[in-house]
């Protein structure tokens, strides 16, 4: 049920939909998405992560947030971030948001003030990437289609996670 | 060397402190600020800072300079030397009294994403030589 409504989640915020039906159906997936992502049972987590995002995402909406001419997060770079974290595996854990001053929506996980994993989500299907694990660092951009996080976001997050993982159990 | 209207030389010196005031919450964590804190501002292509460490005062020229009402909520504090270390630098810049910029932040017109990813990459190293202090 809630794969399913993952699946549909990018759907339900419309696009090019013009027939009375299509617009119907648009609405009924939206209010089913909703429906499960107000559950917590159903949805866990992800529900409080993409509820955070909608606060920070208010908060930021206007230009100037920053203090220094900051561009509001729109409404295109939060529903590609709700995506996300709505494609993000169960098995990996759920990042922190942040605002850019662009307008884009980062994700970053940190587990150490040197080993952190961070994505930069914005109006286009890129997702620009960074990480930096001790002195080993680098970025790269990869598609995301709304359904799929790219391999290699996971594969890079995965390798931060078994160092960490590691790490804990060594101690 | 000549001295701007703060009094502070217009050379950023290496060990000089830096303080970049944080006005969203989700700017930083219990790890530090992140990195999204420390990405320069489209418009003006870069980051706006604070010499000093000396954070009540200025902490009221940051908040002088706003309209919106809005109060920093934490600072992001570190030296210069770090910033330098990975390739940008730090300019004088007043007013206000004690302002700087970091500069250099790469820009790729052709390709906006991977500027970002470069940009994030560099922030989070600075970030990860920052410390944080609440407001």
């Amino acid at each position: 049920m809630v794969a399913g409504m993952v699946a549909l989640s990018p759907l339900a915020r419309g696009g090019s939909a013009v027939s009375r039906e299509a617009i119907a159906s648009q609405t009924a997936i939206a209010s089913a998405v909703r429906a499960t992502e107000s559950s917590r049972v159903l949805f866990g987590e992800k529900a409080k992560a993409i509820a955070a995002l909608r606060e920070m995402a208010f908060e930021c909406a206007c230009e100037g947030w920053d203090g220094n001419a900051a561009c509001g997060i729109g409404p295109m770079a939060l529903a590609h971030a709700i995506d996300f974290l709505r494609a993000l595996p169960e098995s990996f854990p759920l990042p922190e948001c942040a605002p850019e001053p662009d307008g884009s929506v980062s994700f970053e996980w940190a587990f150490a003030r040197h080993r952190r994993f961070m994505v930069s989500i914005g109006e286009r299907p890129r997702l620009a990437h960074a990480w930096v694990d001790g002195t080993d660092r680098g970025h790269a951009v990869a598609r995301f289609d709304g359904f799929n996080i790219p391999d290699r976001i996971l594969q890079g997050l995965a390798s931060l996670l078994i160092h960490e993982r590691t790490a804990v159990r060594t101690a | 060397m000549s001295a701007l209207p703060s009094g502070l030389p217009e050379h950023v010196a290496d060990d000089e402190e830096l303080s970049r005031f944080l006005t969203q919450s989700n700017q930083f964590s219990s790890i530090g600020p992140k990195a999204a804190a420390l990405l320069p501002n489209p418009k003006h292509r870069n980051a706006s800072v604070f010499r000093g460490e000396d954070i009540p005062s200025l902490r009221q020229t940051f908040e002088a300079a706003r309209t919106d009402g809005r109060q920093a909520k934490a600072v992001a504090l570190f030296r210069t030397v770090a910033v330098r270390g990975i390739g940008l630098d730090v300019i004088a810049e007043e007013p206000p009294m004690a302002h700087a910029n970091i500069v250099n932040w790469p820009w790729f017109e052709a390709d906006p994403e991977m500027q970002k990813a470069r940009q994030l990459e560099l922030a989070g190293r600075l970030a990860g030589d920052s410390r944080l202090v609440r407001c």
